[in-house]
């Protein structure tokens, strides 16, 4: 069976090229990501306008990117499905085309309730079909590069929101917000390219064939289908919950200085200009972190987990002193802490997508990156107002900051509870050789099949996932390794 | 020859010393004098001094101010006959000595009898401020506009103009309810243009009246169509459809050429990973071929 299975099997999750035109999809999830979130970043322009035009509170426009985001993290684990279903490519250019239609459709809003349902229901769903699919397909196109594609893929957002708000502000002034936002639609309509760019690397997720007698529509093979395609299995096992909470603690303190930090630089009683630098150099510092950690995680020296780990757990410590630089009222010192809260916020980026693979293994992916969005907006949802209440209850952001650091360092601690956490830890290739090969000899299990046993697909998912195997697994086991990752076309 | 009584008065109010003098300085007529009786009488902050003039005179009237907290280099001072300003009175005044000086010769008749007081000003011209400086603001055709005035102090009243050229026609929100709403509150005022048409484009003018003068500001709006954004939107659109199109043919013609190879490149290396599994060198050959 097992045999008979493989080369289907293998079809459907072929090895991953790590080149070739895994790079061009990189440069679609860099056009997606700048579409996607250097727009949200960007949108204050537009709130101005909001305001003035409507009459509305900054308070209630402000609810449209909160609706908007909250729509691509909770839609999120639905677009991951239909990828199961129906592929990445399709998904993807659907998505842009209904984020675009948002955009299109805001351009005749009357009232701010119309905003809300078109930014924000509409093109949040757009979006929630287009990153976390776009994020999976570069990642099935590259393995040892992962991390490093990953990064330069992320760059799309920061670049874009030094050059979006300019960009914005002039469309703004040429076409009002309304002809703003149909130009916005056209530019969104750009990620139907970028989904063209997705060669599907083979068949998307093979549904489970099918029992003899069985309709293809019928009630239970149409729940079981869901059922497999929404990965909600993922739900009832204990690494990716604990990896899903310890992304949900990440997410209450990850947000918080890019929201406060310029706030708490004019309270501290610097001047707009340095404030602002703070921030455009916090930004820098940002993409810089992201292409470092990508390249360095690729390097191998530590497993993914661990320098995940690291990184937060420094971006913790930076948050815990980024109150502490300022106090003495110094500005080199609230620049540094800033700057080194850059460098560890962009640093970890790149690293919480790339670990998903080695707990769930690479066939849930997909699903699992779904579902690891909307469990994470609880977090999202829950720090800004949180850190928000801090400030107005201390009447200081030292408080905001402070809790901030806390819950990283908190999810930090929960990380390392991951099962086989503590195995091989940095060590010497041969040695790291002999210890991942007793590791298999125990339980049949490498870290990337997942840290999750007791299915039969996990049987089989061994044989599958030996070319996603961890870089090190592969420098060792394999040995003229180049070769078996040469680009398949 | 009558005698000449000059007269100097200190008033001494508040924190601010007004000091008017009155002196002759025009004789035109020999024999003419002043009985000054002095009745001092206040009102508010200004002091009014009676004078019975009993012939017609040239009258210098003087006023020195001292004590003002802002020490304005320059102020502007003027003169008011029974409570409406003088025209071409308005002076602009120097601080010297630490006071400011006021002069003026009236020529007092039998018409020209009747209250004149001088006026300091040292208060900022009120400066009004658009929401938007200098450039236009844009609006479609069908839409509405608001353009929103803001100064320091409330004036007493806000009027809206719109300008053709040099001239400048008022516009009044009752007489047109449907198109223009003008409201008021406090140091805003807020006219909202609705129904817009290509006419509307043009300079408005917003005035602040004060007691002083009126401040004026303009701002210039501009009526589109959609179909200024929709050229731009359009040309993405169709970029995005040929970029769409390339990349599908494109991939579509690189499969084609690289189906003319012998094997299918999925099963070729489907049965390389059953060899992997085992570790077989042989591996890297067959793999090259690809």
């Amino acid at each position: 069976m097992a045999k008979l299975q493989a080369p289907q099997v293998l079809q459907s999750q072929p090895a991953a090229p790590d080149g070739g035109w895994g790079w061009v999809v990189v440069g679609a999830l860099f056009v997606t990501s700048a579409l996607v979130f250097g727009i949200i970043r960007s949108m204050g322009v537009f709130f101005v306008e909001f305001v003035q035009y409507f009459g509305e509170s900054a308070q209630a426009v402000s609810w449209i990117t909160s609706i908007g985001l909250a729509m691509q993290q909770c839609v999120s684990p639905f677009g991951t499905a239909l990828c199961n279903g129906y592929g990445a490519r399709p998904v993807v250019m659907a998505g842009g085309c209904l984020s675009a239609l948002g955009f299109i459709l805001a351009s005749q809003a009357t009232c701010v309730t119309h905003l809300y349902l078109t930014l924000g229901i509409i093109s949040g769903s757009g979006w929630a079909l287009v990153f976390t699919p776009m994020v999976a397909s570069v990642m099935q196109y590259f393995t040892r590069k992962r991390s490093l594609a990953m990064a330069l893929g992320f760059t799309g957002v920061g670049l874009s929101s030094f050059a979006f708000s300019p960009l914005f502000q002039l469309l703004v002034e040429m076409y009002t917000w309304r002809g703003a936002l149909l130009i916005l639609g056209g530019l969104s309509l750009n990620m139907v390219a970028c989904g063209a760019l997705i060669r599907p690397l083979g068949t998307h997720k093979a549904v489970a064939a099918l029992a003899p007698g069985e309709s293809a529509w019928s009630c239970a093979s149409l729940f079981h289908r869901a059922y497999s395609y929404l990965e909600l299995s993922l739900l009832l096992q204990r690494p990716f919950l604990t990896y899903s909470l310890a992304i949900t603690f990440f997410n209450c303190g990850y947000f918080v200085p890019y929201v406060h930090l310029v706030a708490h630089s004019r309270h501290e009683g610097f001047s707009q200009y340095q404030a602002a630098f703070v921030i455009s150099a916090t930004g820098v510092t940002d993409i810089v972190g992201r292409v470092v950690s990508g390249w360095a995680s690729d390097l191998g020296r530590l497993r993914l987990p661990h320098m995940l780990v690291l990184w937060t757990g420094l971006l913790g410590l930076s948050l815990l002193v980024l109150p502490l630089g300022s106090l003495v009222g110094s500005y080199p010192g609230l620049l540094i802490t800033s700057l080194a809260y850059g460098f560890c916020a962009g640093a970890m980026t790149p690293l919480v997508f790339s670990v998903v693979p080695e707990i769930v293994g690479m066939e849930r992916m997909l699903g699992a990156l779904g579902l690891l969005q909307m469990i994470e907006s609880i977090g999202g949802l829950l720090g800004s107002p949180l850190s928000g209440l801090l400030k107005d209850l201390t009447g200081s952001y030292t408080a905001s900051f402070l809790v901030a650091g806390g819950f990283l360092l908190l999810g930090t601690m929960v990380m390392t509870t991951l099962p086989h956490f503590f195995s091989c830890p940095d060590q010497r290739p041969l040695q790291r050789h002999a210890c991942n090969y007793n590791n298999k000899q125990q339980n049949q299990q490498s870290p990337e099949s997942g840290l999750m046993t007791n299915s039969l697909s996990e049987k089989l998912n061994h044989i599958d996932t030996i070319p996603y195997s961890q870089p090190q697994l592969d420098r060792d086991s394999l040995q003229p390794e180049p070769e078996v990752y040469m680009p398949l076309n | 020859m009558s005698k000449w009584n000059c007269f100097y008065k200190r008033i001494k109010h508040e924190k601010q010393t007004l000091n008017i003098t009155l002196s002759m300085v025009k004789l035109l007529h020999l024999g003419w004098c002043i009985c000054t009786p002095s009745h001092y009488k206040d009102i508010g902050d200004s002091l009014v001094e009676k004078v019975e003039i009993l012939k017609p005179i040239d009258l210098e009237l003087a006023c020195t101010w001292t004590g003002n907290p802002n020490k304005l280099p320059n102020i502007t001072g003027y003169w008011r006959k029974d409570g409406s300003e003088i025209t071409n009175s308005r002076l602009t005044v120097q601080l010297e000595n630490e006071q400011y000086n006021l002069k003026r010769v009236f020529r007092i008749t039998g018409d020209t009898l009747g209250n004149y007081s001088c006026i300091f000003s040292d208060t900022d011209e009120a400066k009004i401020d658009f929401n938007k400086k200098d450039k236009p603001i844009v609006a479609y055709v069908g839409d509405s506009v608001a353009m929103a005035c803001k100064t320091k102090l409330p004036p007493n009243t806000w009027l809206w103009y719109r300008a053709n050229g040099t001239e400048q026609e008022l516009i009044n929100a009752t007489t047109d309810p449907l198109r223009y709403k003008i409201s008021v509150d406090g140091n805003t005022t807020k006219l909202t243009v609705m129904n817009l048409t290509a006419e509307d484009s043009g300079v408005y003018v917003c005035s602040a009246i004060y007691n002083i003068k009126a401040s004026v500001s303009r701002v210039e709006v501009r009526v589109i169509t959609f179909m200024e954004p929709l050229k731009p939107f359009i040309a993405i659109v169709a970029e995005v459809i040929i970029l769409v199109l390339l990349i599908l043919l494109y991939e579509r013609w690189s499969s084609q050429r690289s189906s003319h190879s012998p094997t299918g490149n999925n099963i070729h290396t489907a049965l390389t990973r059953e060899g992997n599994n085992g570790m077989d060198e042989n591996t890297t050959t067959r793999q090259r071929k690809i």
